[in-house]
């Protein structure tokens, strides 16, 4: 559609002048341009359009579940990590939510189901822990593996946990950003193992120090935190575990931090606590989208 | 060849995505070839899995006089024990909020551990005439970069300034803070203003430890919450700032006797064990009386010294019902 080159700012539609250059397109034009295009692009302007045999479909074929490796946990998030969904796990201080992590991309690493990316902000990665938990587990089923050598063994399903430090929200941006393109640029390449699990340990440590006070910029970053990680998930099929740490609530009690604005975030919520002196955790469930549990609150 | 193969487009992948992390397996090599810094009291080290871990932030918290500032002392003197005894050769930073760095205690420890290394490597110190010119008291007194700083904003002041200074000196292996409580807990109204700021310093602790490989430790006081009608000793700082460190060790009494828990460590199990200062410094527990401390006995007493969101997660129970399962989570 070629209109007349005039000025830059009244001229409507694109329009090569002489040089090549391509003018910008007018707001009121930009409609009636999208209107008139392929369906591929409006699918890049909305998104792909679902009915729900086709979302059955994806949910029973692609859209499956990574067990953490710990009974009672599975039990309660109804199998494991869900695909595509944010699941959080709160509590207080050494409760075990960091196990709980680890014990996850264990579990990832010994069923082979994908490369797990850790993202670790108090340097609580032990390699050495999630050795022991690899050896603890009874991977005797996999019988392509049962040829190799312990060491190699280990060795492979180590290489799978990839690890990085964060230190600041700034830091979390860059790396989700990276992330995504990378696996924007992974999706015309075949071969190599996907990325399955996503695991921040802890996200509310990134950012307690920009949220309250009286600028709501620390607000916005952490709904910003949650839209990318929600689209990751939804867009690659990740899970995405993320932990969050306890404070006071008033007379004593402790209620989960972050917020009030967080708590719509996560599909999944679970709060675990640990008797002091033992090593026996308990988990409850605060929220979850599919299973149904009577809450008092 | 299909296995090759396969291996080769793994490398590849990581080398396209990853580059920028490292994996799990190479993390391991690096973590077993870490040396850790020994705390003079072998039964300690042992709970600690060998000593205060480089990389790591970890807290120490304890009721004033049961030994913190004399750990750190300690702690700043071993890393300076050289690598041919099995010491890290390391300098030292001490960030001193409350004044209690004495001078002549720490020439005292610093003598106890050059004794005791004599002791330990009797015929070494023959081989090499540097070495044994190393291990004079003054040397290590030498080696300790001591910052004493009398309020918040210096606090603030000095951690920011650390990156740049750690840059610049790099065989620093510990940072030490004594204590890192004392400056916020009086003068400051704004508590919603406190918590970012202390979770602010954390995560630069945090990145300080991880970047230039060294040990940081946190010394922190023990102060009295009401709660459920009674007063409890919990560590200062409140709940927000418990998650701020890797590892955590509580120090307290147990009739006479000092004994110390580790009650948060992503790797090791929880446990306690006792510990003794001496002129020398810390050293082991001597077990003059032969009393097995009964299990139960010291879990009660562990009971009124630790976070109240221990004690508390009762009054989670009472809130949140329904979907409760009970996991075991096996340390071993």
């Amino acid at each position: 559609m070629a209109a007349a080159g005039g000025g830059g700012g009244g001229g409507g539609g694109a329009t090569t002048s002489g040089c090549g250059l391509k003018r910008r397109y007018a707001p009121h034009d930009q409609e009636e341009e999208t209107m008139n295009q392929d369906q591929s692009s409006k699918e890049d302007w909305c998104g792909r359009l679902w009915n729900g045999m086709d979302l059955l479909k994806d949910v029973t074929e692609n859209k499956h579940v990574l067990p953490t490796g710990l009974e009672g946990i599975d039990t309660l998030l109804g199998g494991g990590l869900r695909q595509g969904q944010l699941t959080e796990v709160t509590g207080p201080s050494s409760s075990g939510k960091t196990q709980v992590c680890l014990h996850s991309a264990s579990h990832a690493a010994v069923k082979h189901m994908g490369v797990v990316m850790y993202l670790d902000t108090s340097n609580s990665f032990s390699p050495s822990r999630i050795a022991t938990i690899i050896d603890g587990t009874n991977d005797l089923s996999d019988q392509r593996r049962f040829d190799l050598p312990h060491k190699e063994r280990l060795k492979t399903m180590m290489r799978s946990i990839v690890c990085k430090s964060v230190f600041d929200i700034f830091g979390m941006f860059e790396v989700l950003h990276q992330l995504e393109v990378s696996l924007l640029n992974d999706k015309v390449k075949s071969g190599g193992r996907k990325i399955c699990l996503l695991i921040v340990d802890s996200i509310s440590s990134l950012l307690a120090p920009i949220i309250g006070g009286k600028y709501p910029q620390g607000r916005s970053m952490m709904i910003s935190v949650a839209m990318i990680l929600k689209k990751l998930a939804y867009k690659h099929n990740l899970s995405i575990l993320v932990t969050n740490h306890m404070v006071s609530a008033g007379n004593g009690a402790v209620k989960p931090a972050l917020g009030e604005s967080w708590k719509a975030v996560p599909h999944v919520r679970l709060v675990i606590s640990r008797e002091h002196g033992s090593n026996i955790c308990t988990a409850t469930v605060l929220k979850h989208t599919l299973l149904v549990f009577p809450l008092a609150i | 060849m299909g296995e090759q193969s396969g291996k080769f487009l793994l490398c590849s992948h990581y080398i396209l995505i990853f580059a920028w992390a490292q994996n799990a397996w190479d993390m391991l090599s690096d973590e077993q070839s870490q040396k850790h810094i020994t705390t003079g009291s072998g039964d300690l080290n042992d709970i600690l899995g060998g000593g205060i871990h480089c990389k790591e932030v970890t807290e120490i918290g304890g009721v004033p006089g049961v030994g913190k500032t004399q750990l750190g002392i300690q702690l700043a003197i071993n890393v300076q024990i050289p690598v041919e005894y099995g010491g890290l050769g390391g300098k030292a930073v001490y960030i001193d909020t409350e004044g209690s760095f004495m001078v002549e205690r720490v020439y005292q420890i610093a003598e106890g551990c050059i004794r005791d290394i004599l002791e330990h490597f009797p015929h070494s110190h023959e081989k090499s005439s540097s070495g044994q010119k190393q291990l004079q008291p003054e040397h290590f007194l030498a080696d300790i970069y001591y910052f004493r700083i009398c309020s918040y904003t210096e606090q603030i002041a000095v951690i920011n300034y650390l990156e740049k200074f750690l840059g610049e000196h790099k065989d620093v292996r510990i940072v030490v803070i004594d204590s890192v409580t004392f400056h916020f807990r009086q003068d400051f109204e704004d508590l919603a203003l406190r918590t970012r700021v202390l979770s602010g310093l954390s995560l630069k602790l945090m990145k300080i430890a991880k970047t230039y490989n060294l040990a940081v430790v946190l010394l922190n006081q023990v102060t009295t919450k009401f709660t459920e009608g009674s007063f409890q000793l919990t560590l200062a700082l409140g709940d927000s700032w418990s998650h701020s460190c890797t590892n955590r060790l509580i120090l307290y009494w147990n009739g006479n006797e000092r004994y110390a828990h580790l009650d948060k460590s992503p790797s090791l199990p929880v446990a306690s064990a006792p510990y003794a200062v001496t002129g020398k410094g810390i050293r082991d527990a001597l077990h003059t009386n032969l009393r097995e401390v009964d299990a139960t006995e010291q879990a009660t007493t562990v009971f009124l010294y630790l976070n109240v969101w221990h004690i508390l997660h009762s009054q989670i129970e009472k809130q949140l019902q329904g979907g409760q399962l009970p996991i075991g989570m096996d340390n071993s």
